[in-house]
């Protein structure tokens, strides 16, 4: 590129006047006149950029990955189906694409506790958990969560008990796994999108359990009142 | 916007947006985006919409992202990002540099 689209800062402008508290910097302005330009010429959408922003930070993260979760919860059916063949399972909801064609879902039971990780690199199912944590692609972690994994896991808040075994999936460009956790007790009553909202990527990687909110929808039927972080099959 | 079909997202582009590394990397925090300031994020969303309307690839925005950085390294990620859209807006004649400029100077005599 020739010219240096930055040059704009050479502009000089008086303001002087004071009258608004946090004048628009350049490049504010460069952004405005943009959007001006190109709202005008019915290139960009306005309210397409008011969801964009949104949709980054919720709908294409882990969303899309609690909702085939709480699917499973709610649909026995569907639970055996994403089991056996979870990329189908997961196209079924209209998730799916590039780096999740081959995916597989490992489920947590009282007995067996699954956590994934990408040793090689950072693969990961982006159309169902949005983009990773950056933990995820840390050499501790990748390294780590494979000799240690109770270690690990009790570091990240998740103490398990001995009796649990982990297993630990290594992601590749050919699979990617996704884990279904167990179903918080304590959420019989509550609606599939109620469920949905309470996964959480972390639950979905292995890294936590997923907690039933406190509140008066949840109280637990032991009778216990333990914070969820601290919970133990 | 009368007739026209709305900006639409796919799953390819949202894939192609999420993955970029390097200097290019979108801030994070965590695996969240973060916007310091609301213009922030309708750059980002302007740079999906403009991508999207043209039919091209994301590689077209993010190679003059990773120009834009390249030939500023100092400067906030969401300033080159603005550099690139604008070096994208202009290359396919969406807008002529003197009608950003015109835009831009009512716009700071406006402010």
């Amino acid at each position: 590129m020739s010219d240096d689209p930055h040059d704009r800062d050479a502009h000089t402008h008086d303001h002087g006047g004071g009258h608004h508290p946090a004048p628009l910097s350049p490049v504010e302005m460069r952004a405005r006149a943009l959007e001006e330009l190109l709202t005008a010429a019915g290139i960009v959408d306005p309210t397409f950029i008011d969801g964009v922003v949104n949709a980054y930070e919720r709908d294409i993260g882990p969303m899309n990955g609690a909702r085939v979760v709480a699917r499973a919860w709610v649909d026995p059916a569907y639970r055996g189906r994403l089991l056996t063949d979870a990329t189908k399972a997961i196209a079924e909801l209209g998730f799916g694409g590039p780096e999740g064609e081959h995916m597989v879902v490992v489920e947590n039971t009282p007995d067996v506790h699954n956590v994934v990780v990408c040793t090689l690199c950072s693969c990961y199912p982006w159309p169902v958990l949005g983009l990773p944590p950056n933990w995820y692609k840390s050499p501790a972690y990748r390294a780590r969560v494979v000799r240690e994994p109770r270690a690990v896991l009790a570091e990240m808040g998740l103490v398990l008990a001995e009796s649990v075994e982990v297993r630990v999936w290594d992601s590749s460009a050919e699979i990617r796994y996704l884990v279904l956790p167990e179903r918080p007790p304590g959420t019989e009553t509550l609606a599939e999108e109620e469920l949905a909202a309470l996964v959480t990527r972390d639950a979905m990687i292995g890294t936590a359990h997923v907690a039933a909110r406190h509140g008066p929808i949840s109280p637990p039927p032991s009778g216990s009142t333990s914070p969820p972080r601290q919970q133990t099959p | 916007m009368s007739d026209r079909a709305p900006n639409q997202r796919t799953p390819e582009l949202d894939t192609a947006v999420a993955r970029m590394e390097g200097a290019a990397a979108l801030p994070r925090k965590n695996g969240e985006l973060i916007f310091e300031a609301p213009w922030q994020g309708r750059a980002f969303g302007m740079a999906l919409a403009v991508v999207e309307r043209l039919g091209v690839s994301w590689s077209e925005f993010q190679k003059r992202l990773i120009a834009a950085i390249a030939a500023r390294p100092d400067a906030p990620y969401y300033q080159s990002w603005v550099a690139a859209l604008e070096t994208l807006v202009v290359d396919y004649r969406l807008a002529s540099s003197a009608d950003v400029d015109a835009a831009s100077r009512r716009i700071a005599a406006e402010d």
